[in-house]
């Protein structure tokens, strides 16, 4: 790759960011010597985290439908949202996968001891009011 | 409190907290020099091994390797820690921290406040040095930022302790005495060097170094059928993102490496690693090259047909060319 073909292709990385976060590429340049070059992305990354993301939505929105027909529990929907298993989010709560797939039953969702929930709220960076509703 | 600790950008995130450490003891080392002593160019792709449920495609070694494997070459002595208990990590990291000591730690990516959404995953092999403490808010040198930055004790204790694949389990690391120092020399290098083309080419698994790569190539022939048209497109993106992550320097660290290769062989004083730089960095270019394929997948899904077995081919290339050039490399120090 050659200095002048670093991409700038900038999509996720927040340009008022205060700590400024960049790639940093190693490109030739005319003389056949490294440069470091920092870039603010790549078109087929983006493309690649963004397809990732997109995929994730329309799951989490099939989850969703079926919170609406009564299936699952919205913490159901909310681990499929931010990327959550039972297994990572049972280490971190140090609730059992066991109860955490129970949850995401309705019938024992509104069971949920509220302790519980504060502290699966809080796993999963949302408030509880958010947990309980899929909105 | 905060450190005199000069922070500076890098590319690959160990990588920058390791030269960013040793600066502050006086010991200058370009980023490349780092990957090169630390052996950081690895491949490898390990369908048992899962992320997000997915076959975990690597093209570094286990995270930490390159602090340890460039302290040892250095003779510097160092020291890690892992913590069952989160409280005692901060306590730790605290009382290392005013003794006026930059620490190094292993955090996770999920929870990390200042990166942006879409790219917070499980991924918990991301290094950062904290390089000092105001009231409740920590000072940090995240080596993928292009300055300091804070972050509140409760934030950084939840990214240390962070969870999935691989979880850091509050792991911090620091330097604790130069005594034994030696200065850069050709014998390093060499030692370093053929370590990673042992890896790159002498593990005796399909999965590893650059045979690896091939081996990607002959699963990906397989995705459609193993994980139907979506699946084997989000393995795609998966590859892709790791190829292309914040801190690999582009196309997996073959630039990076290339770059190291031109400084060694300036240095050594042998034209013949120029040669060897300049066609990694072409491998780079095709590693490159694979992805902008690959990122056709995402586009039209249900247009044009493109075949895996057309990506499979260009790895099958990469292969053959990496291993090529590590075996010739691998020659040129062992015939001396």
């Amino acid at each position: 790759m050659k200095v002048n073909e670093v991409p700038q292709d900038n999509a996720f990385l927040q340009s008022d960011n205060q700590i400024g976060l960049r790639d940093r590429y190693y490109a030739l340049d005319e003389d056949g010597k490294f440069q470091e070059v920092p870039s603010v992305g790549w078109k087929p990354k983006n493309a690649a985290i963004q397809f990732a993301w997109n995929n994730r939505a329309e799951e989490a929105e099939k989850v969703r439908q079926q919170v609406i027909t009564g299936k699952y529990s919205p913490l159901a929907y909310h681990m499929e949202r931010l990327l959550m298993t039972s297994s990572i989010l049972s280490q971190y709560t140090g609730l059992s996968r066991y109860k955490i797939t129970k949850y995401c039953k309705p019938r024992h969702f509104i069971k949920m001891k509220p302790e519980d929930l504060s502290r699966l709220a809080a796993a999963l960076n949302i408030s509880v009011e958010e947990l309980t509703t899929i909105d | 409190m905060q450190l005199d600790f000069e922070h500076r950008h890098a590319a690959h995130c160990e990588n920058g907290v390791v030269r960013n450490l040793l600066n502050f003891y006086g010991i200058q080392l370009s980023e490349p020099m780092i990957l090169g002593l630390g052996s950081g160019i690895f491949f490898s792709h390990m369908p048992f091994y899962k992320l997000h449920g997915m076959p975990l495609t690597s093209f570094r070694p286990f995270p930490g390797t390159i602090f340890n494997r460039v302290t040892k070459t250095l003779g510097i002595d160092i020291q890690w820690h892992k913590f069952k208990d989160p409280d005692k990590a901060m306590q730790k990291l605290d009382e290392i921290l005013f003794k006026g000591i930059p620490v190094g730690l292993r955090v996770g990516v999920y929870n990390l406040s200042y990166f942006p959404q879409e790219y917070r995953f499980h991924f918990n092999a991301h290094n950062l040095c904290v390089i000092g403490k105001e009231e409740d808010e920590y000072i940090i040198s995240d080596p993928i930022g292009m300055n300091k930055h804070r972050i509140s004790s409760a934030d950084l204790k939840k990214v240390r302790y962070a969870w999935g694949t691989s979880p850091p389990k509050g792991r911090m690391y620091y330097i604790k005495s130069l005594k034994d120092y030696r200065p850069l020399d050709e014998k390093m290098i060499d030692k370093a060097t053929l370590k990673t083309c042992s890896d790159m080419l002498h593990i005796p698994f399909p999965m590893f170094g650059a045979q690896g790569v091939a081996y990607l190539g002959r699963r990906m022939r397989k995705w459609e059928d193993m994980y139907g048209k979506r699946g084997a497109a989000l393995n795609l993106a998966q590859v892709i993102r790791m190829l292309e992550e914040i801190g690999t320097g582009g196309a997996g660290f073959r630039f990076m490496y290339a770059a190291f290769l031109q400084e060694a062989s300036e240095m050594l004083n042998r034209p013949l690693w120029n040669q060897l730089s300049m066609e990694l960095s072409e491998t780079g270019d095709m590693w490159r090259d694979f992805s902008y394929h690959g990122a056709r997948f995402f586009k039209n899904r249900e247009g044009k047909i493109q075949s895996y077995d057309d990506l499979a081919t260009k790895l099958q290339i990469i292969s053959d060319r990496e291993t090529d050039i590590f075996t010739r490399l691998e020659k040129s120090i062992k015939r001396g």
